[in-house]
């Protein structure tokens, strides 16, 4: 019989008060970004400004790749490390017995998950190419007509899969909601209050930010020159 | 500027071929069928010569061979496209990505059909010329009117 112990979420009883800092700004910029941008993608290519979908996407490439970086030398609740746990973490976690701050093991699964699903769909549509051939994305050469022609009809199918994921992430929110936790606030504002004995976030340096922001850039615009020399014109 | 008499004289010639047979003519039952199919057929394979001259005209070196063959695919699909648009041939009547609107709206739509046919030849007579440049301008040209027809009269769902 598992041990009943107060959740690690649950309310405090007052106390410490004083809100402490959970989420730096990269990732919490990075968060509210892919919200946009993903509603902006969908907007854009059912309103007939393709041109707009594709740099959307591109700027999705440039988050991502940001994220991955950022997951290893960023702030201690932005590491892949610090999230990123065993099926044992997340029984505990299920079973109540998780007490720290950041992603909660499950929600790295939902992390990790939303991560792929979107890496896959940015994949999918540098090679695509539309059903007209008016647009391209800027790998479509590494690839056959036929190949771009599937990438595109995939593209369209796994978007499907992100709305899932964004479905089920947002339900969380409102499930801890009802359960007295706000996590809306805390991912604008950066900070919230923190369970006793809990340490808050470790913070890395802003420039160490800019680097991987510069090596995110730098690795999109060789994407958007085709990639060379994978593909020259 | 050598090809545009010639372009101009066979967009003429298409215009007076096919004045009248475009979106007003009804046809229904077999030939409905039989319109729409080859509609459906149609499109796909000026579809497939644009995606083909896209990645010629993104290539350092375009293949003269592949553009002209594409090019002459393109005008001679162009010239049958004023067949494929009769009334009775909606989404109502089959499976089709051609909006009603295109039968609510019979003028404009024909205005943007035939601009997509004169666009076709006179890229096809770019071709012909043998300058790639100004072909690839005409290329651009056509893609326009692909573009303007497609955003008003095409439904997303048509697969």
């Amino acid at each position: 019989m598992p041990r009943q112990v107060s959740d690690g979420d649950a309310p405090l009883s007052g106390g410490s008060g004083a809100k402490q800092p959970v989420w730096d700004l990269p990732v919490r910029a990075v968060h509210w970004l892919l919200a946009g941008l993903i509603a902006f993608s969908w907007w854009s290519v059912h309103n007939h400004h393709t041109d707009w979908h594709i740099w959307s996407g591109l700027a999705i490439l440039t988050l991502l790749i940001f994220r991955l970086l950022w997951g290893f030398v960023g702030s201690s609740t932005a590491r892949w490390s610090s999230f990123v746990r065993g099926p044992a973490s997340v029984f505990a976690h299920l079973r109540g017995r998780w007490n720290g701050i950041g992603h909660t093991p499950l929600g790295a699964l939902s992390v990790v998950a939303i991560f792929f699903a979107l890496a896959v769909q940015v994949g999918l549509g540098l090679i695509s190419e539309d059903e007209d051939g008016l647009y391209t994305g800027p790998l479509y050469r590494l690839v056959s007509i036929d190949t771009s022609d599937k990438a595109r009809d995939n593209h369209e199918l796994w978007f499907n899969l992100i709305l899932g994921l964004i479905v089920l992430h947002v339900a969380a929110i409102i499930f801890y909601r009802f359960r007295g936790k706000k996590l809306t606030k805390p991912m604008i504002t950066g900070r919230a209050i923190l369970g006793p004995g809990t340490r808050p976030m470790r913070p890395a340096n802003w420039w160490t930010a800019l680097i991987c922001f510069a090596i995110a850039v730098g690795i999109t615009r060789w994407v958007i020159a085709g990639a060379p020399p994978l593909s020259t014109p | 500027m050598r090809i545009l008499p010639f372009a101009f004289a066979s967009v003429a010639m298409l215009v007076a071929a096919t004045a009248g047979t475009s979106a007003v003519t009804k046809v229904s039952g077999v030939k409905a069928a039989q319109v729409m199919h080859e509609r459906h057929e149609g499109m796909e394979t000026v579809g497939k010569a644009f995606k083909a001259l896209h990645r010629e005209f993104d290539s350092s070196a375009p293949s003269v061979p592949t553009v002209r063959a594409s090019a002459a695919q393109m005008a001679n699909l162009a010239k049958r496209s004023s067949g494929w648009f009769p009334a009775g041939t909606g989404p109502d009547v089959g499976k089709t990505g051609a909006k009603p609107e295109i039968w609510q709206a019979p003028q404009d739509f024909t205005a943007k059909l035939s601009a997509f046919q004169k666009a076709a030849l006179i890229f096809n007579a770019a071709v012909a010329s043998g300058d790639m440049n100004a072909a690839k301008a005409r290329y651009a040209d056509l893609g326009g009117t692909c573009k303007a027809c497609h955003d008003k009269y095409r439904t997303e769902m048509h697969h």
